[in-house]
């Protein structure tokens, strides 16, 4: 009776064998995922331009800054430290990137590994230390 | 994408194009290169290239904006042949004969290990040294970029 009635609900409804539900099927959750991490800010967005009154006023199109007058311009000059800022971020991001793999296989391989990472770890925080004195981290 | 007149619009059209090489990757099933293309290229190369961009000064790009410059039109032949030339490496390349002649399963449980670990284990034994230099080479352009900026 309960395999009949199986193939009765799969013939109404027509579900196949794989039931994936895009392309990629084993990232079925992280299309879903990001679909709807999509859709809600703009459905945000959108009720909220419907519902909301549009009354303009002087005060309203002036730039927002913590309740105080504005003042100044809004361009500001880029500054070189930026640059230095995202450079030394790229270095240590590919240092991540090469510690990832290791971590994966940290469990296979043996004790020896382990030390060679440190090595590796260990030059790339003499560069850090390096950026810290000489005064790349700097903010002001 | 590099006809737009902000030139922070094309750089982050090339985010863009970063990400769409990435989605390539994971159709390739080398999901680990294509995480790592959004970590480096994505976060990191677009991000310098997006604060390169700003250091010019945007507001003298939008007035004559003129296309078909002679400079523009020599790059645009240039790339096209690269283009060309590309394709036709691509298609004339026969790639069975290599992954065949570099297959080796000398991996211990291969089918079990998902593809970051096994980039992990070939990373740590078979290119130790590599790895190590690696981080010289790192260690250096870190060096290198914070002399430069001092000056």
């Amino acid at each position: 009776m309960n395999s009949r009635s199986k193939r009765l609900i799969r013939s109404i409804f027509h579900i196949h064998r794989s039931s994936s539900m895009f392309l990629l099927y084993e990232y079925d959750i992280f299309w879903a995922f990001l679909i709807i991490s999509n859709a809600i800010p703009i459905l945000a967005f959108l009720i909220s331009g419907v519902l909301a009154p549009i009354r303009k006023g002087p005060e309203k199109l002036s730039s927002y800054e913590s309740g105080i007058e504005p003042m100044g311009d809004a361009w500001l000059q880029f500054r070189i430290r930026y640059y230095m800022f995202a450079l030394v971020f790229v270095v240590f991001d590919v240092e991540t990137v090469f510690l990832y793999p290791w971590a994966m296989s940290f469990d296979v391989l043996g004790v020896p590994v382990f030390i060679e990472a440190f090595i590796f770890v260990l030059i790339l925080i003499v560069g850090s230390v390096y950026a810290w004195r000489k005064g790349a981290l700097e903010w002001f | 994408m590099v006809l737009l007149t902000n030139p922070i619009y094309s750089a982050l059209s090339l985010g863009l194009v970063l990400v769409c090489i990435s989605l390539f990757y994971i159709l390739s099933n080398s999901h680990f290169v294509a995480a790592a293309q959004l970590f480096i290229y994505v976060g990191a190369i677009n991000v310098l290239i997006l604060f390169a961009v700003m250091f010019m000064n945007g507001s003298e790009y939008y007035k004559d904006f003129n296309l078909w410059t002679i400079g523009n039109g020599l790059t645009s032949l240039v790339c096209t042949s690269i283009l060309v030339s590309l394709i036709t490496t691509i298609l004339d390349t026969s790639w069975y004969r290599i992954i065949w002649t570099t297959r080796s399963n000398q991996i211990i449980e291969q089918d079990l290990l998902s593809n970051s670990q096994q980039i992990g284990i070939h990373l740590a034994i078979d290119f130790f040294l590599p790895f190590e230099f690696i981080s010289i080479i790192l260690l250096v352009a870190l060096i290198g970029a914070i002399v430069v900026d001092r000056q």
